[in-house]
C-alpha cells in the first residue's frame, strides 16, 4: 500500500532535514551518554493502518523485543516508537548511572529513559529546522519482552494510515541497537506538508 | 489580557501562583544549586524556600539517587526536552510522607515528576525545573485494583478446578448408582428365581424317586413276562417294547434325572452368586471372606471369561475382612474384565490368574493377565476418570477411578505391575479391620 502523502519535493525535504536534524541529535545524544552513537539514514515511508505492527516487527527482527512510545505535540503531531531488541538496553544502564543491580522496574524505566532522550534529541533537532515547537508527553512502555509480531496490535490503531521516519542506533563495540520510528497519523501530515513547503523556501 | 497591569504585578501573581500551587516546584541550575522551592515542596519536605534557596540539592537531600538524577538534569539542560519519572517504575524521587497518616496505605508518597528545561536568557538552558505530582491515591488505587484481579483470578481458577471435581465426582456417582441398580435387579431376579426353582427342585427329588420305584417295578414286570400264558398278550408287549424303546429308556430317565439335578445345582449357585455379589441387603461394614467374594464375581462375570482364558486360581487362607463386601466385588469384576480385555486375542487362549494372600493386617487380592500390558502413559493415567484405552462405546474410563475410589475408601492401596507385551498385575491391598475413624 503506498500513499501520496507528500509530493516528492517535499520527501527529498523531508529526508534532508532528517538527515540533518540526526547529525545534530548524535552530537547531543553522545553528550548526554558520553559515548559516540551510530545513527543510520532515516528511512521515510508510508503505510496503512494495518501494515505498522508488521512494519515494527519488520524492524525488530525475529525474537523478542520491547517497545516504548512517546508522544509529540505541537504543529507537527504524532507518536515516536521506539524499538528494542532484547536486553540490548541493558547495555546502557551505566551510561545513565543506573545501579549495578537492574531489576525489573528499573530495566523498565532504563527503556522510558534512553526512548526520551533519543526521541527529544531527534525530533527536537527536526522541529528546530523546520522552525516550529513540538513538545513530548511522558514515554509510556508499549510492550515490554514479547515476540516482535506482538509489539502492536492491529486493532488497537486508530489512525488510517501513517508516514513513518525510521532511524537505528548503535554504539560501537555495544550490543546496544535499538530503531527510532516517527510516526504522523495522516491528518497531521498536512501540517509537515506547510512546514516542509516554508523550509524550502527559506533555502 | 485586560488586565495588563503594570508587569509588576503579574510577575507577583506568577511567583504566588507557582508559590500556591498544590504541585511540588522546584528548580536547580546546572550544579545543583536550588533556585525556587515552593511550598508545596516546603510542606512535605520540612525543609523552607529559605533553608533550601542557594543550597546544593543533593547536599540537602542525601538520599536522592545522586549520579542518576545528575545524568538526568544533565539531560535537560543538554537536549532541552522534558525528562520524566513514574511512579509505577520508580515510586518517589523525594522521600515524603504520604497524607493519609491515619488510614494508611503507602508509606511513601507516589510521584511523577517532570523535569522541564527553563531557557531565562537566551537560548541556553539555565535551570531544570522540576514539577512533582502526587500520585499516592492513584497507586492505591492502582494496588487494589490489582489485588482485586489476582484474587479473581484465584476464584476462576479455584472454581475450575472445583467444577472439574463435581464433574468427576457426579460421573463415578452416576456409575456407583448404576452398579447399585444393576445388583438390586440381580438380586431381585435371583430372588425370583429362587422360588420356582425350589419347587421344581422339591418336585425333581419326588419325580426322581418315582422313577425309581417305576423302574423297580417294570424290572420286576419284565421278569414276569414269561409267565403269561396269553400269547397275543405277551406279543402285543414285546411290540410295545420295542416300539418305545423300554430298554433304552430305562437307562436314560435316571440320567435325565440327573442331569436335571445337576441343572438345578448350577442355577442355585448362580442365584446365590448373583446374591453374594450383589450383596444389597449388604451396605454396612461386615466381615467377608474374600475368596469366596472373587469366586462368586468369577462366576458371575464367567461368559466373559470362558471362551478368551484359562484361570488359574491360587488362593491362600484369609481371615475374614471387614469391608463392603459388594463393592469390592465391583473392584474384583474391573480388575477381572480388565485383564480379559487386556489378552492378546491373536495368540489364542490367555491365561488369567486369581491369587490372595495375607500378611500382618492386610490382606491382598490380585488379579493377572498374560496379555498386552500397558504404555508408561496408560500406567500414569490409569486411575484418571474417563481415561480408556478401549474403543468408544466399549468403555466409560471409569471403572479403575471407582476402583480406585472404593479401595480408598477400604484406605488400601492398589498396585500395578505391568510389561508392555507380557502382561498385567494388579494388586489390591486391603486391612483386615478398619480403623475407628468417622468418614
Amino acid at each position: 500500500m503506498t500513499i501520496e502523502f507528500i509530493s516528492e519535493e517535499q520527501r527529498e525535504a523531508l529526508q534532508e532535514v532528517a538527515n540533518i536534524g540526526m547529525g545534530q541529535a548524535g552530537a547531543s545524544i553522545a553528550k548526554v551518554l558520553g559515548e559516540f552513537v551510530e545513527l543510520s539514514v532515516p528511512q521515510i515511508s508510508a503505510v496503512g493502518a494495518a501494515g505498522i505492527p508488521a512494519a515494527l516487527a519488520a524492524l525488530a527482527g525475529d525474537g523478542i523485543a520491547s517497545a516504548v512510545r512517546q508522544a509529540f505535540i505541537g504543529e507537527l503531531r504524532g507518536e515516536a516508537i521506539v524499538i528494542f531488541a532484547e536486553h540490548s538496553a541493558d547495555d546502557l544502564a551505566a551510561l545513565l548511572a543506573y545501579g549495578d543491580a537492574l531489576d525489573g522496574p528499573a530495566s523498565r524505566e532504563l527503556l522510558l529513559d534512553i526512548s526520551n532522550v533519543l526521541v527529544g534529541a531527534c525530533l527536537g533537532g527536526i522541529a528546530e529546522l523546520l522552525r516550529t515547537t513540538i513538545g513530548f508527553s511522558a514515554p509510556s512502555l508499549l510492550a515490554d519482552q514479547v515476540a516482535s509480531s506482538q509489539l502492536l496490535r492491529a486493532d488497537g490503531i486508530s489512525a488510517r494510515c501513517a508516514l513513518l521516519v525510521e532511524v537505528r542506533f548503535g554504539i560501537e563495540k555495544r550490543v546496544f541497537r535499538c530503531h527510532l520510528v516517527m510516526l504522523m497519523p495522516d491528518d497531521a501530515v498536512a501540517a509537515l506538508r506547510r512546514a516542509l513547503d516554508r523550509f524550502v523556501e527559506e533555502l | 489580557m485586560d488586565t495588563a497591569a503594570d508587569p509588576g504585578d503579574s510577575c507577583a501573581l506568577l511567583a504566588s501562583l507557582v508559590e500556591r500551587l498544590d504541585v511540588g516546584i522546584f528548580a536547580v541550575d546546572r550544579s545543583g544549586t536550588v533556585a525556587l522551592w515552593n511550598s508545596f515542596m516546603a510542606i512535605h519536605s520540612g525543609k523552607s524556600s529559605t533553608d533550601m534557596l542557594g543550597q546544593n540539592l543533593f547536599a540537602m537531600f542525601p538520599e536522592l539517587p545522586r549520579p542518576w538524577l545528575e545524568k538526568k538534569l544533565e539531560s535537560v539542560f543538554v537536549l532541552g526536552n522534558n525528562a520524566f519519572t513514574l511512579w509505577d517504575l520508580r515510586p518517589y524521587l523525594f522521600r515524603f510522607a504520604n497524607n493519609r497518616p491515619i488510614t494508611g496505605g503507602l508509606a511513601e508518597m507516589r510521584q511523577n515528576v517532570t523535569f522541564l528545561p527553563l531557557r531565562l536568557s537566551g537560548g541556553e538552558v539555565s535551570l531544570v525545573c522540576g514539577t512533582l505530582f502526587d500520585y499516592t491515591d492513584t497507586a492505591i488505587a492502582q494496588d487494589k485494583l490489582h489485588d482485586a484481579i489476582a484474587a479473581l483470578h484465584r476464584e476462576k481458577d479455584a472454581q475450575a478446578q472445583l467444577i472439574a471435581k463435581l464433574e468427576t465426582a457426579q460421573n463415578q456417582l452416576l456409575q456407583s448408582e448404576k452398579m447399585a441398580s444393576i445388583g438390586q435387579l440381580a438380586a431381585g431376579v435371583a430372588h425370583e428365581i429362587n422360588n420356582p426353582v425350589g419347587f421344581v427342585n422339591s418336585n425333581l427329588q419326588t419325580l426322581k424317586k418315582y422313577c425309581q420305584q417305576m423302574l423297580q417295578l417294570i424290572t420286576v414286570y419284565q421278569g414276569a413276562e414269561t409267565h403269561i400264558a396269553d400269547v397275543e398278550l405277551r406279543r402285543e408287549i414285546s411290540a410295545l417294547t420295542q416300539a418305545m424303546d423300554v430298554d433304552f429308556v430305562q437307562e436314560d430317565l435316571p440320567e435325565l434325572i440327573k442331569e436335571s439335578e445337576d441343572g438345578l445345582v448350577r442355577i442355585k449357585k448362580i442365584v446365590a452368586d448373583l446374591k453374594d455379589f450383589s450383596h444389597v441387603d449388604q451396605t454396612d461394614w461386615q466381615y467377608a471372606d474374600l475368596n469366596a467374594g472373587l469366586d462368586a464375581t468369577l462366576n458371575v462375570v464367567w461368559n466373559e471369561v470362558k471362551y478368551k482364558a484359562t484361570v488359574a486360581k491360587n488362593y491362600g487362607v484369609l481371615p475374614p475382612v471387614e469391608c463392603l463386601a459388594a463393592q469390592l466385588n465391583q473392584v474384583f469384576m474391573n480388575l477381572i474384565i480388565n485383564a480379559v480385555q487386556a489378552l492378546d486375542e491373536s495368540k489364542g487362549m490367555g491365561t488369567i490368574t486369581l491369587s490372595t494372600g495375607h500378611q500382618d493386617d492386610w490382606v491382598w487380592v490380585e488379579v493377572q493377565d498374560n496379555g498386552l500390558g500397558m504404555s508408561e502413559e496408560t500406567r500414569k493415567r490409569l486411575f484418571e476418570p474417563f481415561f480408556t484405552t478401549k474403543p468408544v462405546g466399549k468403555g466409560t474410563g471409569l471403572g479403575m477411578s471407582v476402583s480406585y475410589n472404593i479401595v480408598q475408601k477400604h484406605h488400601g492401596r492398589i498396585e500395578v505391575d505391568s510389561v508392555p507385551g507380557e502382561g498385567t498385575r494388579f494388586r489390591v491391598w486391603v486391612p483386615v479391620k478398619q480403623a475407628l475413624t468417622v468418614d
